[in-house]
């Protein structure tokens, strides 16, 4: 919505993103603080940055299959998994650059995500909600007994390399996902406003009526599996590079529901909600994991090591309150607070 | 041939379990149109307090049984009361989101609780195997089985003859029309929440008492859906069927494929078997097929 009196003279100023010179200066300082925070902020939080920035984009897959499109997944660990399993075969076994198996990967679990998003032509709501829950178990269960897969050893990985550089850090991979989060926030975004993009809040918004207005439902909802796994499967190739081993541990149903409860909470249907939503959950996983130590002093009961099962009940207990109360997330909350500030004095 | 049997006998026992936890699954869809996953939680606790009573507050079992029957009824009714109840009027993805949330939040707790242990119950049911020309059965599972099959008899009476069940039924064709009718739509919500939750109690005690209680308990709530959705979401003789169905399937092809593959087919099975049901029943064995409008 633009506020009074601002109207746009040309079609390329109605669908530009970026509108004023402000919005300019807030991008390009935000820009640059982003690349120059590894050389103030601690070993710590730049570690929290980078596995926060692949969740970003693994989430924002999510949203345009769930969010955008309404197809309820919780597959999306497993697509991750194929990303990164084929990241490491290519770059090990195959011999390719990471830079060629970067999107090769994405490309793997897009195309595993079509078949994988198969039950989504006949089937919606909770039984497709279930059939990717079934998607993830038997997915999870090949990459455990093939060979190709190392079975239950997994898979050791290489640091990529720029130019002769190598990524072998925290540090150094900062920049290698800040970027690739940043090129697929835009893709993200800008994709919600195509003709692809509309397609798929018309099948979320009532897929019988976007069928009879002449679209190809099958074809639009494989689309948004195919580019919500190709997501997942980038981001599954970068953390097999950042955290050299790939393991079927690390790709866990639970994860699923973090990632579902992530879009609950950020907001569906938005792409800063995803931002919002990672955030928070990432920040309260590490709020939970702070306090831990002292609860535990104080209620002696609750066993050595409650940090991952006090988190779980904690991020269930805000996912409860935010469906309750808050069922448009932060992203609605961020739109109000946006509202009311552009047209202060006035309330509307 | 005897291999063969008795895989068959052990799936059907096991089976028995399974359809336990899908009726319970069934009955909340059946009546409020919401799937949870939240039963998974109930059926664990259920179990946990059953070993609370049983094991350090040495209670005698039938008292122990009772006090655990009551606790998951309170605790399915606190579920409604508190998170489902508000939700009425949503759309229906927010309630089973939520009772996922639910399921997250017990979790932790659970998982608190136990302690990363495996507690068994202490002499509460016959331990010892009965042989039939050449087959085993243990009595344990046996006893499980029994009660599984009773349990579904008497939910079935129920739901034909009390008048509560008339309305549990009423109210599961069409909320509008019962609630003119006279009945309290939110009423029988909280009855067949605590009638599901006693359900899964029993059915967390009876796989308990095979299983011990350990950290993978809870997960049985997204085995409780599969079958479910196997039989289909309404009808509780498909979860009667799918669960025996599925239990049958898990074991004999988990005895015929695991020296194949080299083990684990117990754990996929049931989600093949369910993406193949799916693909050719939409919606499960004996589901009703959606009439959708615009």
């Amino acid at each position: 919505m633009r506020p009074c009196g601002v109207f746009d003279e040309k079609y390329t100023q109605d669908i530009a993103i970026v509108r004023t010179w402000q919005h300019w200066a807030i991008l390009i300082g935000a820009l640059i603080l982003v690349y120059l925070f590894p050389f103030f902020a601690s070993y710590y939080l730049i570690a929290f940055i980078n596995i926060t920035c692949i969740t970003i984009i693994v989430v924002l897959g999510l949203q345009i299959v769930s969010g955008y499109c309404g197809q309820i997944s919780f597959g999306q660990p497993a697509f991750m998994a194929v990303g990164a399993y084929a990241s490491a075969i290519l770059t090990t076994k195959v011999g390719l650059s990471f830079w060629l198996a970067l999107p090769l990967s994405g490309v793997a679990a897009g195309i595993f995500g079509i078949i994988g998003g198969a039950p989504s032509l006949r089937i919606k709501g909770f039984y497709l909600a279930v059939a990717t829950i079934a998607i993830h178990f038997v997915t999870m269960w090949l990459i455990l007994h093939l060979k190709i897969t190392g079975a239950t050893q997994g898979l050791n990985t290489t640091s990529p390399e720029f130019f002769g550089y190598p990524l072998d850090t925290d540090e150094t991979m900062y920049f290698l996902i800040v970027t690739v989060m940043l090129i697929m926030t835009f893709g993200a975004r800008n994709l919600a406003r195509t003709k692809v993009g509309r397609a798929f809040v018309a099948i979320r918004d009532n897929d019988l009526a976007a069928e009879v207005m002449g679209m190809n439902l099958y074809y639009y909802k494989l689309l948004a599996f195919f580019i919500s796994c190709f997501f997942a499967g980038v981001a599954g190739s970068l953390w097999a590079h950042l955290i050299m081993v790939v393991h079927p541990e690390q790709f866990t149903l639970n994860h699923a529901l973090w990632y579902v409860g992530m879009i609950i909470i950020g907001g569906m249907g938005s792409i800063p909600g995803v931002f919002f939503g990672v955030f928070f959950v990432r920040v309260l996983d590490e709020l939970v994991l702070f306090t831990a130590p002292m609860l535990v002093a104080w209620f002696p009961w609750l066993g050595m090591a409650p940090a991952s099962s006090l988190s779980i009940s904690a991020f269930g207990a805000v996912l409860v309150f935010f469906l309750m109360f808050e069922p448009r997330g932060l992203a609605h909350r961020w739109e109000i607070f946006k509202t009311s500030y552009r047209l202060y004095p006035f309330a509307y | 041939m005897l291999d063969f049997l008795q895989l068959l006998i052990m799936g059907l026992m096991e089976g028995g379990l399974y359809a336990l936890i899908g009726a319970a699954v069934v009955l909340v869809y059946k009546s409020t149109q919401v799937a949870s996953l939240a039963h998974g939680q109930i059926l664990a606790f259920g179990a946990f307090f059953f070993y609370l009573f049983l094991g350090p507050a040495g209670l005698p079992w039938p008292i122990a049984l009772i006090l655990t029957l009551l606790a998951s009824g309170l605790m399915g009714f606190v579920i409604e009361r508190v998170t489902l109840r508000r939700l009425i009027g949503q759309p229906l993805f927010a309630s089973f989101l939520v009772t996922f949330a639910v399921f997250m939040f017990f979790d932790g707790i659970f998982q608190l609780l136990i302690k990363g242990q495996s507690h068994s119950f202490p002499h509460f049911l016959p331990k010892g195997v009965l042989h039939f020309g050449g087959l085993n059965l243990p009595q344990t599972q046996l006893v499980s089985f029994v009660t599984a099959l009773v349990l579904f008899g008497l939910l079935a009476l129920f739901f034909q003859y009390t008048k509560v069940g008339l309305g549990l039924r009423a109210s599961a064709e069409d909320h509008q029309l019962a609630q003119s009718t006279g009945i309290s739509v939110r009423q029988i919500f909280s009855i067949i929440w605590v009638i599901s939750a006693i359900v899964a109690g029993v059915g967390g005690i009876a796989t308990a008492s095979i299983t011990d209680v350990h950290y993978s308990l809870p997960a049985l709530g997204i085995k409780g859906l599969t079958v479910a959705l196997f039989g289909g979401l309404e009808s509780l003789p498909g979860a009667l069927l799918g669960g025996l169905l599925l239990g049958i399937l898990e074991n004999v092809s988990a005895g015929y494929l695991d020296p194949i593959v080299g083990g684990g087919v117990k754990e996929v099975a049931a989600y093949v078997m369910l993406l193949l049901i799916l693909l050719f029943r939409p919606y499960g064995l004996f589901g009703l097929v959606r009439i959708e409008r615009i």
